[in-house]
């Protein structure tokens, strides 16, 4: 397998805009859909998703590159099985370069992510010090290590996203930090009653449906969570969302 | 999971109102939930107002007359907690009323509120993505926050108060039915095919949902299963179909 080299200046300007929480307008949906695009961008990898801890310590889905992805994290908190989940319990990195032959480990979970076409998988745990806040996955379609660089580079990212939010969190008080959490995770719920009304109105399929949502989201600098509730109530039209710069990632169902 | 220990939130919360119930001879509702909010929460009181669609919001039930008070208030002015956490779908926790930011961001709300006595207010937006259902208001006389265990089981009681509201709205669509498919809200398909029945009938999120579900209890089907089918395009709505 050839190794893509990394763009350094993207990279750099990754980690800036990952330091970069402290804004009045900060979206914890939007800044983890950076995490995990730049980690497909950037690195050897397919598709990566990413789960943060609740208020009672469960795990919810908050961002995932593609269709694919999501619906194999979902079925990781279902079965309550998977490396994110070994990754967020034990807070140190869980990876399987041959999930064709992890089936003793994760008998479920690698049946389900080969047959969505994923053969390796490397967990993150999002950590600082003993706190450890969520996982980020990366999965790749095909099988073998990640190179130490791109490891040591996802890594990093991990680490500067993790340290962001924490110092977010901790510069604001209990109450906003629990304000946006709950937001994102009714935001979430938006946007798959928004991707399902656009995969009704213009006959796609619901990885086809997200990707027209944050096509237009990000051709038009806004967040993804305001164009679902626009597409929702109508304001933004399901038509309008066509004839945006099409995703590259893979966006199959 | 993940040794964070104890019951799961939701099912203590509801075993808290069940025993209320029982321990007066009556079903659990919603006033036995504001009642049961104000036992645990350590709160003055608890305000439900629900949204029957036209954009003005009822008070459902409040524990005491400043709790009234303030949903009326906040409905006179057009702004305040209840009125962002609507609009904006996640809680709205306001621990110092009086504070100057407060202030600032709800002008005419907060002097009222204050001089009516409120000086703490919490208000959790009772929804489903844009579906909104109605707003959990707890309030207390003095500043302060809610201590982090209190804000767990706030939250869960206002997800119970959220069942209780959307079962209501199925059952004046369905009449009452078994319940036993637990509402399972984590499941994203159930989202996605409430969004595409929206597409198909030309309705909103909120009828979408009902009819969902009112199909589920008709033909005795778990939600997700027929809304995995609504997702696959197995089924389809049709506008002119008769529901009931």
């Amino acid at each position: 397998m050839e190794v893509r080299p990394i763009d350094d200046d993207r990279l750099l300007e990754t980690f800036v805009e990952l330091a970069d929480t402290l804004t009045d307008d900060f979206d914890v949906i939007d800044f983890m859909h950076l995490l995990v695009d730049r980690c497909v961008e950037l690195l050897d990898v397919d598709a990566a998703g990413l789960l943060l801890a609740d208020q009672n310590g469960r795990l919810r889905l908050i961002a995932n590159s593609d269709e694919q992805v999501r619906l194999l994290e979902l079925f990781q908190l279902q079965s309550d099985q998977g490396p994110c989940l070994d990754a967020f319990r034990t807070g140190t990195r869980v990876s399987h370069p041959d999930l064709a032959v992890a089936g003793g480990r994760w008998p479920r979970f690698a049946a389900a992510a080969v047959d969505g076409g994923f053969a390796a998988v490397d967990a993150l745990p999002m950590r600082l010090r003993g706190e450890v806040i969520g996982a980020l996955n990366l999965f790749r379609t095909n099988a073998g290590e990640l190179t130490d660089k791109a490891l040591r580079t996802a890594t990093a990212l991990a680490d500067v996203a993790t340290v962001g939010l924490l110092q977010e969190r901790a510069i604001r008080n209990q109450e906003i930090v629990t304000e946006q959490l709950q937001t994102a995770l009714n935001s979430r719920i938006v946007i798959e009653q928004a991707k399902g009304l656009i995969a009704e109105r213009l006959g796609i399929d619901m990885g086809g449906a997200f990707a027209a949502l944050r096509g237009y989201a990000r051709s038009r600098n806004l967040k993804l969570s305001e164009v679902a509730r626009a597409v929702v109530a109508g304001t933004t039209g399901t038509h309008d969302l066509l004839g945006t710069p099409a995703l590259t990632n893979r966006s199959k169902m | 999971m993940s040794g964070h220990g104890g019951a799961n939130p939701l099912a203590r919360a509801g075993s808290w109102v069940a025993d209320h119930a029982a321990a007066l001879g009556e079903p659990v509702s919603i006033g036995l939930l504001c009642e049961t909010a104000v036992d645990r929460l350590d709160v003055s009181g608890a305000t439900l107002t629900v949204d029957p669609g036209s954009g003005w919001p009822e008070t459902r039930y409040a524990t005491d007359a400043l709790g009234a008070g303030l949903a009326e208030l906040q409905l006179t002015v057009g702004e305040g907690p209840c009125v962002d956490a609507e609009r904006g779908g996640g809680p709205v926790l306001v621990t110092d009323l009086d504070a100057p930011g407060t202030q600032l961001r709800w002008p005419l709300f907060t002097p009222l509120a204050v001089d009516a006595g409120a000086h703490a207010l919490f208000a959790f937006p009772l929804c489903v993505g844009a579906i909104r259902a109605g707003v959990l208001a707890l309030h207390r006389a003095q500043a302060g926050s809610l201590e982090p265990a209190k804000l767990t089981d706030a939250l869960a009681l206002a997800g119970l108060a959220l069942r209780l509201l959307l079962d209501e709205q199925a059952d004046r669509r369905a009449g009452s039915a078994d319940r036993a498919d637990g509402l399972p809200l984590h499941d994203p398909q159930v989202h996605q095919a409430t969004g595409m029945i929206s597409g198909q009938l030309g309705v909103g999120m909120e009828e979408a949902f009902a009819r969902l579900r009112a199909r589920a209890f008709a033909g005795q089907r778990p939600l997700a299963e027929l809304a995995a089918d609504v997702v696959a395009r197995r089924l389809r709505f049709e506008p002119t179909e008769d529901t009931t």
